[in-house]
């Protein structure tokens, strides 16, 4: 390589990087203080008793997303009581943009029509779906969630084991951030309206 | 009539002395979860108070509302719950045992018929020694507020 095609060529590069620069720079940007990965999360379709229920279809509000099952003694009540205490602590108007969608990943006990009479103890604008094991793989890969029948128990008493997190997705359908199981409804409320008010 | 009594005096100390465990133990703040009318399970919480000097074991439940009773725990395996059917809740002398809401329950499962608030189910409660005692539990609405302290949330990067 000739020293001129050298020079050239290191001329290319630092153009590159000032250009690069030039682009990604966005001085108001906060440092990301390395912020935990949240799961790709995205669209769905299941089966609610009142026909089939997508993600899309709550575009503009925020959802709130729970994988659970009925048979679930005290985890998932917990759960929903907290979000419908949550939610009670909303304006009307910022109620009217939150969804509550359970998931439930034991479609052999959990018909829609059993969901939704599940759901509306807590809140009857809940929305109870569930889908083919095909179906919620698939979707529980998607959002991180973990859920296995466990061995033992008769044909209808047994135990699934699964993700306690309640996932609360923005107006846009992205998956903004994951709450723990036992988040109190103050801090449920918190979140939905930080992400309510965000640009 | 008084030798009638002294018999009396006599069956009350040795039934007294038969209890056992279940004369130290004392229950408090016990509720069954109301739960959704066609909810298959629900669990029972309260505080096992152990006045004696040793440990007791709590081993079996039993109560009418539901065709089983199970003695049950959660493992919270980094956000999976996982419940587990435990053999026994120990008691430890002079100590307590907590079953609450995310972890150590009696589960009430397959319902007999759905449970109303206010609603009285007299538990069984079945120690190590054979002895055992009924403790009256009223159904409730659970509060949120008496759940365990939360794991601080976690958000999600925002890309633009
Ligand atoms: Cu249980």
């Amino acid at each position: 390589m000739s020293s001129e095609r050298l020079l050239l060529a290191i001329v290319a590069v630092l153009v590159a990087v000032i250009v690069g620069v030039a682009v990604l720079w966005q001085p108001d940007a906060p440092a990301p203080a390395a912020p935990p990965t949240l799961p790709a999360g995205g669209e769905f379709t299941l089966q609610s008793a009142d026909g089939p229920v997508s993600l899309k279809d709550f575009r503009g509000r925020v959802t709130l997303l729970y994988f659970g099952y009925t048979y679930c003694p005290d985890i998932c009540p917990t759960t929903l009581s907290a979000l419908t205490a949550g939610l009670a602590q909303l304006t009307p108007e910022e109620r009217a943009r939150v969804a509550v969608v359970f998931i439930s990943v034991d479609p052999q006990r959990d018909t829609p029509e059993h969901l939704k009479t599940y759901v509306a103890f807590f809140d009857p604008g809940f929305v109870g779906v569930t889908g083919s094991p095909a179906e919620l793989g698939e979707l529980a890969g998607r959002y991180g969630v973990f859920y296995q029948r466990q061995p033992g128990g008769k044909d209808d008493a047994y135990i699934v084991d699964h993700t306690a997190e309640t996932f609360a997705v923005g107006p846009d359908g992205r998956l903004l951030a994951r709450m723990a199981h036992g988040t109190p409804p103050d801090q449920v409320a918190a979140l939905i309206r930080q992400y309510l008010n965000q640009p | 009539m008084k030798r009638l009594s002294v018999i009396f005096a006599a069956l009350s100390l040795s039934t007294a002395a038969f209890a056992g465990a279940a004369d130290d133990v004392v229950v408090h703040e016990p509720y069954v979860r109301l739960a959704p009318p066609n909810a298959p399970a629900t669990g029972a919480f309260m505080v096992l108070r152990n006045g004696g000097a040793k440990a007791v074991k709590l081993v079996k439940a039993e109560n009418p509302a539901s065709r089983l009773t199970e003695l049950h725990n959660h493992i919270n395996d980094n956000g999976v719950m996982r419940m587990r059917q435990v053999p026994a809740i120990e008691i430890p002398a002079k100590g307590e045992a907590v079953l609450k809401p995310g972890g150590l329950h009696v589960m009430l499962i397959d319902m007999k018929a759905p449970l109303s608030e206010g609603q009285v189910v007299p538990i069984t409660l079945g120690f190590d020694d054979g002895s055992s005692k009924v403790v009256e539990v009223k159904v409730q609405k659970v509060m949120p507020a008496a759940m365990p302290a939360a794991a601080p949330m976690q958000h999600g990067q925002h890309h633009h």
